[in-house]
């Protein structure tokens, strides 16, 4: 206990550098502006920054890309209340009863809750990953290789598992991940795959370009078929500070949403679109008057607003403990921390405590930003709204060139983005989900080598896996995971038949 | 969308049995010391199950409300295909022209002939977003951007 505050102290020291200040603080700043921006979500946007932060150190660059992160949640729902559009898709669920609320002239209390609502539980999400961090990292540090191939299984069958289309195309996808990953040198054999002597493939597919295009470029074609209609409430926000009956009804939903979000959030495949969804469902259903809902309940708002924060505070635990992304933002990160020469996982809170705690104790002090940053410039937030969406797309598309370019000055990253584009525009349209894709490809290279180490180990013998406590716990669960659907299906089935 | 399941699943199908084709010339391995194929050949036949899945799966009928839209014919390709042109033209001449000449280029194309706006408000906003944009990326954060036909300027 004295070590961890001792550790939360070094954290304070590290993250009120006014270097690092200043990050945190354009951090949730372009967070919260891509929160609010329709057709921009966190994934891409710390895509595109990444290249920006190569010249400063990796603390301030993660402190940076996490912000965007969790401003991101905190943006999302303004447009999700006033427009009726999410700005992002954890929050898809407050537009059902914030945009009621809106609509009812009850705008202001909508937004003050959802900015409370995502402090507190965005300040709960990071005091329980302070103590829940170094507990993890400990016992990570007892894996060996069939513990972390079964690990990540898990990881890309809960993914899957809650994709919101066909599994089976979202099992295909973790494949082509995979396979994706295995371009380039063969780390054991030192065999070159899959290059097909093309010069830009010897050094393997690069996650950022993918991510970029997959979830930038591919959302911009996708919506330059369909017209964006925004109609942005004319009305004046008032009373953004919620009544004490707005507090009375509320408080329960920020409580179990901060919770349910927490945990959903360390689960690998969770996050924070998951966790929005579950807790909306939850205060339906606690909820002495469910017929309220989607009329502008405001426990509808701040159950949902409270677990997706919650959910992205408690994603940073599978990355910065066990080095196993929980979501393709956190994917993106670890692909960001690699490139600045650090390897996440048990030993980085030994190797770098800076990045660490700094990382934690920033999150602290940028929750508190984004309650500052987020009730008075509301104002301002619409008004970026009304920016159109011709000039939007070109300036998306312009800063996705950049960064693709930027990553290693070279026109090859640049290809490869608007070919993952274009290969993400169509896989939205045929609905093939990209979310798998890009955890298997971040992970795919970890996943080898830990089933090669281990059949190596085990002297071919795939009982290693099961003959392993924790390693057949992960296992039973990914089983599980991939029968529960088919079970429910054919009951669906034959319930239908009779 | 079950045309549209039908040609996908063909898709991957096919760059499924490639990938195993490729990995199984790569060598498996053994059990005991698996080679460089041995990961993506078993995944080559995984994802080649499940295209082949998804394929019988569109081949019987699905339920009417998974068809919304996702068909061959609903596609409104007249914008896409020329700011996809645009954009693949623009990565050729980047390091050739350089950045400036090329941002702006782009921009004057995607507001007054994509867009339609007027030329000299298409001209003035890119010029605008160009320069601002250099100041932001290559003055401040200094990302080496192509200077192309003007590195003789050296700003």
């Amino acid at each position: 206990m004295v070590e961890i505050l001792q550790n939360v102290g070094y954290g304070f020291q590290v993250a009120l550098q006014p270097f690092n200040l200043m990050y945190c603080f354009i951090g949730v700043l372009i967070g919260t502006l891509v929160g609010v921006l329709p057709g921009l979500g966190p994934a891409a946007a710390i895509a595109l920054l990444l290249p920006t932060t190569f010249k400063v150190s990796p603390v301030s660059a993660t402190i940076m890309l996490a912000g965007i992160y969790y401003g991101a949640m905190y943006g999302g729902s303004t447009t999700s209340i006033l427009v009726n559009i999410p700005g992002e898709a954890a929050s898809v669920v407050t537009c059902l009863d914030g945009h009621q609320m809106a609509l009812r002239g009850r705008a202001g209390p909508a937004l003050g809750i959802a900015a409370f609502g995502s402090f507190i539980a965005g300040t709960f999400a990071v005091i329980a990953l302070t103590f829940i961090g170094p507990f993890l990292s400990n016992i990570a540090l007892k894996f060996g290789p069939p513990e972390y191939f079964s690990l990540m299984i898990v990881g890309i069958t809960v993914l899957t598992y809650l994709s919101s289309g066909s599994m089976v195309k979202a099992l295909l996808m973790a494949g082509v991940g995979l396979i994706l990953s295995g371009v380039g040198m063969d780390t054991i054999s030192g065999h070159y795959r899959f290059t097909f002597n093309i010069q830009s493939l010897l050094n393997g597919v690069e996650v950022v370009p993918v991510a970029m295009g997959l979830f930038g470029i591919s959302e911009v074609l996708l919506n330059l078929e369909t017209e964006i209609k925004r109609e942005i409430l004319a009305t004046r926000i008032r009373n953004l500070f919620p009544t004490l009956k707005d507090w009375a009804k509320c408080i329960g939903s920020i409580v179990r949403g901060s919770i349910l979000g927490f945990f959903l959030g360390i689960l690998p495949g969770g996050g924070a679109v998951i966790a929005s969804f579950a807790s909306y469902a939850i205060e339906k259903k606690v909820s002495k008057h469910p017929e309220e809902f989607g009329k502008g309940a405001i426990q509808g708002v701040a159950g949902p607003e409270a677990a997706n924060n919650a959910g992205a505070g408690g994603s940073f635990i599978p990355l910065l403990t066990l080095g196993i992304p929980a979501n393709p933002v956190m994917a993106i990160l670890l692909g960001a921390l690699m490139i600045h020469g650090l390897q996440p996982g048990p030993l980085l809170m030994k190797d770098a405590p800076d990045l660490f705690w700094g990382t934690i104790v920033s999150m602290y002090i940028g929750n508190g930003m984004l309650l500052v940053l987020n009730l008075p410039l509301i104002p301002m937030w619409v008004k970026v709204l009304k920016v159109p969406y011709y000039l939007l797309y070109p300036l998306i598309l312009l800063f996705c060139l950049i960064g693709a370019y930027s990553l290693s000055n070279s026109v090859a990253d640049v290809i490869a983005m608007l070919i993952f584009g274009i290969l993400g525009f169509l896989m939205k349209r045929f609905q093939y989900e990209g979310a798998p894709l890009i955890l298997a490809l971040v992970l795919g290279q970890k996943l080898e080598t830990s089933l090669r180490r281990s059949l190596i180990m085990s002297h071919g013998d795939f009982s290693i896996f099961i003959s392993r406590p924790i390693s057949l716990g992960f296992l039973i669960i990914a089983a599980l995971l991939l029968i529960i659907p088919i079970i429910t299906q054919r009951r669906k089935l034959s319930a239908l038949r009779e | 969308m079950e045309k549209a399941d039908r040609a996908s699943g063909l898709f991957w199908l096919v760059f499924s049995l490639f990938v195993s084709y490729e990995s199984y010339k790569l060598g498996l391995g053994t059990l005991h010391q698996p080679g460089p194929g041995f990961l993506f050949f078993w995944t080559g036949v995984v994802t080649a199950i499940l295209s082949l899945i998804i394929i019988v799966m569109s081949l019987r009928n699905r339920p009417p409300e998974e068809t919304a839209g996702s068909d061959f014919g609903s596609w409104k390709v007249a914008k896409i295909v020329p700011v996809l042109i645009s954009l693949f033209v623009y990565v050729l001449f980047m390091e050739w022209l350089g950045f400036l000449i090329v941002t702006l280029l782009l921009f004057i194309f995607l507001l007054g002939v994509i867009e339609k706006k007027r030329w000299w408000f298409a001209v003035l906003v890119s010029l605008l977003i160009t320069t601002l944009t250099y100041m932001v990326f290559e003055v401040a954060l200094q990302s080496q951007l192509p200077k192309g036909l003007l590195e003789f300027l050296r700003f």
